[in-house]
């Protein structure tokens, strides 16, 4: 995976493949410190890998043969993986995850934008406190709030609905500290000049502010789409009809109806992982920007 | 423009966080009726009961096993890759791997290859006469090992978040430095202590707290991989895995679910501060 | 004891501020006075009655007189007055004759226009779900006025606690709840009682086998439907049993016999052990438990296993207990058998029979792994192991005759849903509970069915016929007694005091004095009891 840094401004971005500068002197080992080295990669390469293929070579198996030489792959069959596909409902469970990510992730960047433009270029009585109350909801886990949720989430009758799944994630703190981080970043003749054109808050945040801090929103998107992708206790509470489950409620689901095919249980695993392995390899870029936006949070 | 996220975060973060407060004191039947105000002390007291301690304990245990290790592995991993060498984009892809697997896909992946029975390693001869303990008892099964094998699986999906972090931090080290050791006769080892790990402070810092507040709110792991045993001692009963799970004494009791929860939050809450105060001075240094 | 104080939530955090660090140590500080342990388990915290002092889980319970110490304020209620009020102790309840209890119209469906859809949520997995679906298809396409949408919630303990979770709006119209609810679900106020529904529909149960009526009974009302009945039985390894010169249609009965058994199994090598046990609240660690009391008529629980009255205690840590327990820790100790530990998806245990380096000789399972258990071994999932390689026998224990309780799960329909709903769930309840339903249901799964002429309908005719190790649990069913007595135990926090006797069949297994264990146990579902009727 070519992993792109943290890049604020493209300036700064180093490419992790193509690394020119860093070809010369000690840190391109020759010869046989070379060849040690690259023992040694092979060696933890197969240690971190080790349990991805034990996994697909269980989902490619048939149900005879997995536990004879689970380390040794083959007879092949794209049966199980079929079968996962269609007996676990990974399509469906798929499409909800992708329906509920989207969800949160728009009104995440929406909300936090928003609030982070208010904190960062309005001037309002109250404006400490309100930060300071937002930045106290950072400090509350999830956990903690989710036997009330469940409640509430209830009593609007969103048991079972993308709605349900989505609310309680509609806006984090984080976003918004995120985002009024690189709004303060602006330069302030910026928004004098605007406001001398006779532009508007709206106008300004709307053509001038979101498309320069583009790069955060991406990252601020992933980070919020593989967060919702990756929730499991949520959706295990909220959800108790088959047809809403989440990709990880459905693989706890496949996982305990299936105790006894080990392989099914793995071709479910493997299809769960597909989608996020593919939008990684396609947002590397947003992936590292969007870890390493993380190091605001605190 | 605050509004939305203020409904939100006010209807779902502090409604809930204030009403769980409340809750706590409660005392209700199963099915969270006839509830009887017990008052605060039932925070207390469920603080020094046996289970809430235990929970704690294996949340600190857990945290301890895990924080270090991946946090000491995904630096290992990340030096190890940062070396201009053909072919390295393919082990960094490898590396980052696991950054694609979600709680349920790794702990899954990892029953697999740990069930005593139809897993994978217990049916390989060589490991298994190895290893006779991956098969009798399991090591998800024996209560020595549960939590570290539960460990094992969380620093593993851990592992591709860590290295991508530390790498990126690896990079922002400016090349003159170490160029400016080596000429100085410094080796690779010496120069990892003095000019690399202090550099990479900022980035450390920030994957430990990430990793540490993750260890404190595992569930996942626990759910699919032991469900809280092995018994008799609650071996992998974490406090949010106290709070939620199938297999608690506290599963069908709203009163003490939600001061648990509050509890786990009031724990967590000293962790942030202490957390925040080596941000203040990771700020002071970093810029 | 350090004045307990709890920390103070309510300090809001500042930036940047040097004063955090204080603040972080202050509230360390004030985590760290209440840290001490108290010692004391939660579920004591809110009993009044401080007699029962609890430890928990903790193993270091000084060897404890749990029998003399705890003494309850009252003597249990004599069985012939069991409706007289007694003090504290037993929580007044109300025993509400049926008429009180909301009603089940029963012939709302002939009102309805337009299809009455119902949600009905289970816990089968497996062969089991398979068979349950193939069943509710057969309804919904035998008639066309309901149809029942089913919803799996994966495990008896999730649709329990699903259940509770949500609104009574959001709950469905029919649940399946494993026998150890009856009492809390009896207590919540939220069901129609399942015999408000026979009265109104006047369904005919003469043809059931009495007692898995009587086992969903409770202070006189008929709550639930038995729909899945299981019970312990004996699976082995023919072919092991061969190999050590034991005959494979005799499997052992009494204890004596496992251990004989397991000797010679291990002796000929045959195996590497005889008896592989698991230590699980739904299985060894407590479902067994109440069935070996059972078996020799023993009390498990006081005021007649619960059923006379409220139970204020538990009885295992009695001479039975201690001397089952230590026949099975002596089993371990002596390499004649083995623990798999918690055996959460109930299939450890049977696994460890189908070992390929190490296999158990035999286990103890519920009968209603059997469609599962031939289904896998069929599939092939275990090298060189057929489906007619085990073979089935009665539930080994105390005593010399098989005899066991009503284990598995019954049918509850939710109050305050419309009545149409309601008549439609009694609808198809009345369709499992069939004798073609049965029929089919029981030679599928294992299950025994609840009236005795599905006996006499295909496919469970010829399968009782055909496969002897079907009828095993239904035969051992039939050899209890027919009155509420016979009976499991019902007590209200019966799924939680399974776990503490799960908790203590692991200590045992694991080399802790089985009266010690069982003591602590004791102690700790005593104050559960208490605990619960408090709250109720």
């Amino acid at each position: 995976m070519a992993t792109e840094l943290r890049a604020e401004e493209p300036s700064q971005s180093v490419s992790l493949r193509s690394r020119p500068g860093r070809a010369s002197g000690f840190d391109a080992p020759r010869g046989g410190r070379k060849l040690a080295r690259y023992v040694l990669l092979l060696a933890v390469a197969f240690i971190v890998l080790f349990p991805i293929y034990t996994t697909v070579i269980a989902a490619l198996k048939p149900g005879d043969q997995v536990l004879q030489d689970p380390l040794v792959p083959g007879p092949f069959t794209f049966d199980v993986l079929g079968d996962a596909w269609t007996s676990g409902r990974l399509g469906r469970y798929i499409f909800n995850s992708l329906v509920v990510a989207v969800i949160v992730t728009v009104c995440q960047i929406v909300t936090s934008v928003l609030a982070a433009y208010a904190f960062a270029m309005l001037d309002f009585p109250g404006r400490n406190v309100l930060f300071v109350v937002f930045l106290a909801t950072l400090l509350v886990p999830l956990e903690a709030t989710l036997v009330v949720n469940l409640q509430t989430v209830d009593s609007l009758g969103w048991l079972n609905s993308y709605q349900g799944l989505a609310a309680p994630f509609l806006a984090t703190a984080f976003g918004v500290f995120l985002m009024r981080q690189v709004f303060l970043q602006l330069p302030p003749d910026l928004r004098d000049a605007a406001r001398i054109d006779g532009v508007g808050h709206v106008g300004f945040l709307r053509h001038i502010a979101v498309p320069l801090v583009r790069p955060t929103i991406g990252a601020l998107a992933l980070f919020a789409f593989l967060g919702t992708w990756n929730q499991y206790l949520w959706p295990n509470l909220v959800v108790n009809e088959a047809d809403m489950n989440t990709v990880q409620s459905g693989l706890r689901l496949l996982a305990n109806s299936s105790l006894d095919q080990p392989n099914l249980v793995m071709a479910g695993t493997v299809i769960a992982a597909i989608p996020v392995a593919a939008a990684l390899l396609v947002f590397q870029r947003q992936l590292v920007r969007g870890l390493t936006a993380g190091a605001v949070k605190g | 423009m605050l509004a939305p996220a203020l409904v939100i975060l006010g209807i779902f973060v502090l409604y809930p966080l204030g009403r769980a407060v409340w809750l706590g004191q409660q005392r209700c039947n199963d099915f969270g009726e006839n509830c009887q105000s017990q008052g605060f002390g039932q925070y207390v007291d469920l603080f020094r009961s046996t289970e809430f301690q235990n929970a704690l304990w294996v949340t600190v245990k857990f945290a301890l096993l895990s924080v270090p290790t991946g946090l000491a592995l995904g630096v290992g991993l990340a030096v190890l890759a940062d070396r201009y060498l053909r072919g390295i984009g393919v082990f960094r892809a490898i590396f980052s791997s696991t950054v694609a697997t979600s709680v349920a896909v790794a702990s899954l992946m990892w029953l697999f290859l740990l069930q005593p029975s139809i897993g994978a390693l217990a049916n390989v001869g060589w490991f298994q006469s190895l290893f006779p303990s991956v098969k009798d008892p399991g090591w998800l099964q024996d209560p020595g090992t549960a939590l570290t094998a539960v460990a094992a699986s969380s620093v593993w999906a851990g592992l591709g978040f860590t290295f991508i972090l530390v790498t990126a931090g690896l990079q922002s080290i400016p090349r003159e430095l170490h160029e400016a050791a080596a000429v100085d006769g410094a080796g690779p080892i010496r120069r990892f202590w003095a000019i690399t790990l202090p550099m990479l402070g900022p980035t450390l810092l920030f994957v430990l707290i990430v990793l540490t507040t993750r260890a404190f709110q595992t569930y996942g792991e626990i759910d699919l991989l032991t469900g809280g045993g092995p018994q008799p001692f609650d071996s992998t009963t974490t406090i949010t895995y106290f709070v939620y799970g199938n297999n608690s004494p506290i599963r069908r009791d709203i009163g003490l679910q939600s001061a648990s929860a509050v509890l786990l939050f009031v724990v967590l809450l000293v962790l942030s501060l202490l957390q925040l105060r080596g941000i203040g001075r990771r700020v002071h240094y970093g810029d | 004891m350090t004045p307990a104080r709890l920390p103070r939530r309510s300090r809001s955090p500042r930036l940047r501020s040097r004063s955090l660090r204080s603040v972080a140590l202050v509230t360390a500080a004030g985590v760290f006075a209440v840290a001490c342990s108290s010692g004391e388990s939660v579920l004591d915290s809110g009993n009044n009655n401080t007699d029962a002092t609890t430890t928990g889980e903790t193993t270091d319970v000084p060897a404890s007189t749990a029998d003399t110490e705890v003494t309850q304020p009252t003597e249990p209620s004599d069985p012939q007055t069991a409706d007289a009020p007694t003090t504290s102790a037993i929580p007044t309840t109300t025993v509400a004759p049926l008429a009180e209890l909301p009603d089940c119209p029963t012939d709302a469906l002939d009102g309805a226009d337009g299809v009455v859809e119902i949600v009905f949520w289970h816990g089968m997995t497996n062969e089991l779900e398979t068979a349950l679906i193939a069943l509710t298809d057969e309804y919904n396409t035998s008639q066309d006025r309901v149809v029942v949408q089913l919803q799996n919630q994966t495990s008896y303990d999730n649709v329990a606690d699903n259940y509770i979770s949500v609104s009574d709006s959001s709950r469905p119209v029919l649940v399946q709840l494993e026998e150890s609810r009856l009492r809390s679900f009896a207590d919540s106020g939220a069901v129609v009682p399942a015999g408000a529904c026979l009265e109104s529909s006047g369904f005919d149960t003469s043809a059931f086998v009495p007692r898995t009526l009587t086992a969903y009974q409770y202070e006189g009302i008929q709550w639930s439907m038995p729909f899945n009945v299981s019970n312990p039985i004996l699976y082995y390894n023919r072919s092991i049993f061969e190999a050590a010169g034991l005959d494979p249609d005799d499997p052992p009965v009494s204890l004596d016999e496992v251990r004989a058994a397991s000797q010679a199994i291990v002796d000929s090598g045959a195996a590497s052990v005889g008896l592989v046990l698991d230590s699980g609240p739904g299985s060894g660690g407590g479902w067994f438990l109440e069935q070996w009391f059972g078996r020799v008529d023993e009390p498990y629980a006081d005021n007649g296993n619960g059923r006379i009255a409220p139970a204020t205690e538990v009885l295992f840590n009695s001479e039975l207990g201690v001397e089952l327990t230590t026949f099975l820790q002596d089993m371990i100790a002596d390499g004649l058998a083995m623990t798999v530990g918690d055996n959460p998806g109930g299939q450890d245990s049977f696994l460890k029979l189908a070992d390929q380096t190490a296999p158990g000789a035999m286990t103890i399972g519920t009968s209603a792994a059997l469609g599962t258990v031939i289904a896998t071994l069929g599939g092939g999932l275990i090298p060189g192991l057929t489906e007619d390689d085990f073979g089935t026998g009665p539930m080994p224990g105390p005593g010399d005759e098989p005899q066991v309780q009503v284990g598995g799960a019954s049918l509850w329909i939710t109050d305050g849903k419309s009545d149409q709903e309601t008549a439609a769930a009694w609808d198809y309840v009345t369709f499992l509970l069939q004798a073609e339903s049965q029929s089919q249901w029981a030679a599928a799964t294992g299950y025994v069915p609840v009236r005795t002429d599905a006996l006499d309908l295909d496919p469970l005719a010829t399968t009782y016929a055909d496969d002897p190790r079907f009828a095993v649990a239904f035969d051992q069913l039939l050899s209890g007694g027919d009155d509420d007595l016979a009976n499991a135990p019902v007590l209200g926090p019966q799924r939680e005091v399974r776990g503490e006797t799960s908790r203590a069949m692991a200590s045992i297994f694991n080399g802790e004095d089985p009266q010690t264990a069982l003591d602590a146990a004791k102690q700790s579902s005593d104050a559960l009891i208490a605990n619960y009727n408090e709250r109720n």
